[in-house]
């Protein structure tokens, strides 16, 4: 995407020099690990109400994990309307849904461009079917309500080298982070929601070390394990017990159906908690 | 409003059965219970008073319960403490049918007159929505006669109600009852002009008269 009106960033990843510690730890990749139980998520802090011109916004951030360089996932999102449709577009008789999905330019290594990416798109469509199942969207005929998230910082180790991370497990990490700041961006614009919908994420990784066996996690840094097998997404109706989107990727032995089973049955666990956090954030936006 | 009730809420909150209380604006009702739907405070509004304008329901609302149920709403509360858009982080609200709203005339054709939707009720809308007045729904009688050019010209403040949600563009909005119609009106020399008759604002200044769809003062 070269585009000779700005002044572009270098193409490709922007790392900066790792040294080699006089303490000399020999292998920095695989020393670490996971330093949370396996069904423990990170910490997160969530804001609702931060960019005033908007009807309803909300900010996210993860904790990064502390024994490697990973620096967490940051999240902006906003919310504007319910306001009218286009003339072009047909009649509705409920609200009408778009959720953008977009990268900053400086959020992962590897830069972005400035139009969206098919996997940015990807994200989107993921988080409009996650969030229409928890929108009342005949409460607003003829209206329409764009979502817009910027993903500020990415979480992705700084020294973990290209070809090792699969971009796939972070936008996992991304999407369940777009579903809980959207839930509380579309709370904090007062548009009907049948609940509060949290994202959260569940995979089962290998770890680093011989004759270690596949186990399940929740939240995972990919670069905290030696490699994920396969991960799961979804977005949960807590209150209602319902799943409005769920994303499964990976190869699981196909023998164990059991498994499938489980890696769900944790990610809804993540966004349980995930979603009380929210509700703790709501609670204290409406005090 | 009773102790045992939560005075906040957020979407999803249960609140009570729906043999308890009759769902206001901000609930929906699941599984015989009404829970929230939005983020605010819970006002519990006994029957006795009118409940203000209750806000449409969910499609599948029990036949209308006997007037004893309370209605509990949410309503969310307007930004404050610190924040200098007070009075302007407001809900934004949509025309419904039914309601009353105050908009200026865009422009006219033989047929219809478009115009924009400043008020509903007694809130400001925040977005710009489209409303038509059509020629039929412009008086309740001789509506045969009835020219839009003798009834609205642009720039008029217009009292009408809602009779449709519409097309993909466009409110329906009529002015057929004596309390809707044509309440400010500049004359074509540029004064405001005071109401005469039911089809007649004159100009103070000039002393000429024009006709308008008017609105009898309240």
């Amino acid at each position: 995407m070269a585009d000779r009106r700005r002044i572009n960033g270098p193409p490709g990843s922007t790392m900066p020099p790792v040294f080699e510690d006089d303490a000399g730890q020999p292998e920095i990749k695989n020393g670490k690990g996971r330093d949370r139980a396996p069904n423990v998520i990170r910490k997160m802090f969530l804001k609702t109400g931060v960019t005033p011109s908007a009807s309803g916004s909300a900010y996210l951030e993860f904790a990064g994990s502390s024994n490697s360089g990973v620096s967490g996932l940051k999240l902006s999102c906003t919310v504007h309307g319910p306001r009218s449709l286009p003339r072009s577009s047909p009649f509705s008789p409920h609200i009408v849904l778009s959720a953008h999905v977009k990268y900053a330019p400086f959020a992962t290594k590897q830069r972005r461009g400035y139009l969206r990416d098919p996997s940015e798109r990807d994200l989107g469509t993921h988080l409009e079917t996650a969030l229409r199942g928890a929108i009342i969207a005949d409460r607003w005929p003829k209206s329409g309500v764009d979502i817009i998230i910027s993903i500020i910082e990415g979480d992705q180790d700084r020294e973990t080298s290209k070809s090792q991370g699969d971009e796939t497990w972070d936008m996992m990490n991304a999407l369940s982070g777009c579903i809980t700041v959207a839930s509380a961006a579309l709370a904090d614009a007062g548009i009907d929601c049948v609940d509060t919908v949290a994202g959260g994420v569940a995979a089962l990784v290998e770890d680093a070390g011989e004759g270690s066996t596949p186990r399940i996690v929740v939240d995972p840094i990919p670069s905290d394990h030696e490699k994920v097998l396969g991960a799961c997404c979804i977005a949960y109706l807590p209150t209602r017990d319902e799943v409005t989107n769920l994303w499964f990727k990976g190869d699981l032995p196909a023998s164990d159906a059991g498994l499938y089973t489980q890696l769900v049955e944790n990610g809804i666990q993540a966004s349980r908690n995930a979603n009380r956090v929210l509700v703790e954030c709501l609670g204290e936006a409406t005090s | 409003m009773t102790t045992s009730n939560p005075t906040l809420a957020i979407p999803g909150q249960l609140l009570g059965s729906t043999s308890k209380y009759q769902p206001g604006p901000g609930t929906h009702i699941h599984n015989h219970n009404v829970h929230a739907s939005l983020m605010g405070t819970v006002h519990i509004a006994q029957p006795a008073k009118a409940p203000g304008p209750v806000k449409r329901l969910t499609k599948i609302t029990p036949a209308p319960a006997p007037a004893v149920l309370p209605t509990i709403s949410v309503t969310v509360p307007t930004r404050s403490a610190g924040s200098d858009h007070a009075g302007q982080k407001k809900r934004e609200v949509l025309p419904e049918v039914g309601n009353v709203v105050l908009c200026r005339v865009i422009r006219i054709t033989p047929r219809q007159a478009v115009v924009a939707i400043l008020v509903c009720g007694d809130t400001v809308l925040e977005a710009e929505w489209q409303g038509l007045i059509r020629v039929q729904d412009v008086r309740a009688t001789e509506k045969d006669r009835v020219k839009i050019y003798e009834s609205f010209r642009p720039g008029d403040i217009v009292r009408a109600e809602v009779i449709s949600l519409g097309d993909q563009a466009n409110y329906y909005l009529s002015t057929a009852r004596n309390e809707l119609g044509v309440i400010l009106a500049t004359s074509e020399a540029g004064n405001a002009m005071h109401p005469v008759s039911w089809k007649e604002y004159r100009d103070p200044e000039t002393g000429l008269s024009e006709l308008r769809k008017v609105a009898r003062p309240y």
